[in-house]
């Protein structure tokens, strides 16, 4: 256990959370006044078309990041259900890594397509330029999150995030009667 | 490279993320057919060019706003002094409330988690069989994917590039008619064991209505609001997500915006996070297969076999139901999509009804082994194995199936208003 990596691990997060809620929110409120300003004062700014639909990417990456955390991924792992359980915490390392692995090779491309477009693109799109930023931002944020977590020990018992999610508040506020709930 | 894309596929049966084994086959691709992989960021970029993505955030805000204000336990009230007071009538109000709820969360896995631990001890309490009880739980996680706002017809339109309007149209008949059967099976089932828990009455049911009249409203605002012609798809994405919170943070006061709002506003990022990279990392690589002519290759290979749309149909169902126990739906979505657009428009299947097919077709595929994320949810959440939840779910499953077959073969359920 690396104390140095944890605690960048929970820097990470906390950075990952705080720009997906502002984003997430930041979306509510631009497109809930393009609504009252298209309909009340059949007003549009196209500025703000293209900011919600970057922030939505933002979400997305910002979001992608987090569900790293606790390996919940959709993933279409048919083969796990037959392996032991150590062996399923054995793999999960290099399975880190490899997705890190790739989300580099992602990130690169992503800055290679971004310099491209700073070079070719018009006065008009620079907004949006800017904006794109989030492509080899978000990929470099995942490979980090990927990486932190190939690198730390065991992810399930160093998990620093102390919030339940709202899943398990769910669950918590429906919880079943003690002995209904026995595996068979 | 055949040994690579060997290796990323057995990966991913492994555990690798499907959008990085996706991402891993889209670099694949792009050197195999020696194009710069650049283009897979080119087109993972073509999302912030979609007008209808901000959607899928939106609605998915409301579903989880909503889940966290208590609407699933109003609901539940509601349905039950509606429906409770008739042989199997709790099932009916299960059956509706779940589909309900999943309109707005997505079939992400909530309405079991919210909904299912509320119903179980009330099945139990009122006699109804521990199998018919787990069986029917399980099914209705999915029940109402054919209802506006589905997160599953959002993604379905934008893949396909199918009018959203319309599908939710088209959704909305065949949906009822799942429904329909489901609860004919529950008051069958039920007049030989159950006892009605309560009669029917009508100053329970006007409480019942008064408590829950702002959750009620929701839906019509949504249906009323898109197809009345006032508001467009993300406009109503917005005015509902706005709702949803007005509603529970002012109205019913169940969410506090400074503790319980940034907890919402992330796990919504966590979920939407989870499918749209998928697609993200996908685009590019349908993209390069594609430009493989690897559609073209297909239609060419079922031609050799398929010669009317019957047929076609009847091997699409069989084919997307073993994709629907393989992919979660979202991945299916995005994987499989634009590869049989070209199939169906060949054999003339309208794409509004290709969708509701689709759609049904992985609705089933959410309680089929080995990865029927319905089955998978109900084991956590009641405790029992993946093996005895499909057989408790295998009768919903045979209705399900006829469904299928009707919605299928009869166009016109999901097509009448054309």
């Amino acid at each position: 256990m690396n104390p140095l990596l944890l605690a960048i691990k929970q820097k990470l997060i906390v950075f990952e959370k705080l720009l997906a809620a502002v984003c997430l929110l930041l979306l509510l409120l631009l497109s809930l006044s393009q609504v009252i300003m298209r309909n009340l004062f059949e007003l549009g700014f196209a500025e703000l078309d293209t900011l919600t639909r970057h922030l939505v990417l933002f979400v997305t990456f910002m979001g992608a990041a987090l569900i790293s955390e606790g390996n919940k991924h959709i993933k279409i792992d048919c083969v796990t259900a037959t392996i032991s359980e150590r062996s399923k915490q054995k793999l999960k390392r290099p399975l880190y890594f490899i997705s890190a692995l790739v989300c580099s090779v992602f990130s690169w491309y992503a800055v290679v397509f971004w310099l491209d477009e700073k070079n070719y693109a018009p006065a008009s799109e620079q907004f949006a330029l800017y904006l794109a930023l989030i492509l080899p931002a978000g990929f470099i944020i995942l490979s980090l999150h990927f990486l932190l977590l190939s690198l730390i020990r065991d992810d399930s018992t160093q998990y620093t995030d102390t919030d339940d999610s709202l899943i398990d508040t769910l669950a918590k506020q429906s919880e079943l009667p003690s002995g209904s709930g026995q595996q068979q | 490279m055949i040994l690579l894309l060997f290796i990323v596929v057995l990966l991913a049966l492994l555990g690798l993320p499907l959008f990085i084994a996706l991402a891993a086959g889209g670099l694949y691709a792009s050197y195999a057919t020696e194009l710069n992989p650049s283009i897979l960021i080119i087109e993972l970029y073509r999302l912030a060019n979609q007008p209808n993505l901000m959607t899928i955030p939106l609605f998915t805000l409301a579903g989880m706003t909503m889940a966290a204000g208590g609407s699933p336990q109003r609901l539940i009230k509601l349905f039950n002094a509606l429906l409770g007071w008739m042989p199997g009538g709790l099932a009916m109000a299960a059956i509706v409330a779940c589909a309900f709820f999943t309109a707005f969360t997505g079939a992400s896995g909530v309405t079991i988690i919210a909904l299912g631990g509320l119903l179980y001890p009330l099945f139990m309490q009122s006699n109804y069989p521990e199998r018919f009880s787990l069986g029917l739980l399980t099914s209705s996680g999915s029940l109402g994917l054919l209802f506006p706002p589905s997160l599953a017809i959002l993604l379905y339109g934008i893949v396909s590039g199918t009018n959203i309007d319309e599908l939710f149209l088209a959704g909305i008949v065949p949906g009822i008619i799942l429904l329909v059967l489901l609860s004919l099976y529950s008051y069958k089932s039920a007049r030989h064991w159950h006892k009605p828990a309560h009669p029917f009455s009508w100053s329970v049911l006007a409480s019942a209505v008064r408590e829950s009249l702002w959750d009620i409203f929701l839906p019509i605002l949504v249906i009323v609001g898109i197809f009345g012609g006032f508001v467009t798809i993300s406009e109503a994405a917005a005015v509902t997500a706005a709702y949803a919170l007005f509603v529970e943070a002012v109205v019913y006061r169940e969410i506090k915006l400074l503790d319980d709002l940034p907890k919402i506003l992330i796990d919504t990022a966590k979920l939407v996070g989870s499918i749209l990279i998928i697609l993200g990392v996908a685009m590019g690589l349908t993209n390069i297969l594609i430009d493989t002519q690897l559609p073209s290759r297909l239609l060419a290979f079922t031609d050799s076999f398929i010669h009317s749309p019957l047929e076609f149909l009847l091997a699409l169902n069989l084919f997307l139901l073993i994709i629907g126990a393989m992919m979660d739906i979202f991945s299916a979505i995005v994987v499989v999509v634009p590869l049989i657009m070209p199939l169906a428009h060949r054999y003339q299947i309208d794409p509004v009804h290709l969708g509701i097919i689709f759609l049904a077709n992985l609705e089933i595929g959410y309680m089929t082994p080995p990865v029927g994320i319905n089955l998978f949810i109900a084991s956590q959440r009641f405790g029992k194995s993946i093996l005895t939840l499909f057989r408790s779910a295998m009768p919903f499953l045979g209705i399900m199936l006829i469904w299928l077959l009707m919605i299928s073969y009869i166009p016109a359920l999901t097509l009448w208003w054309k």
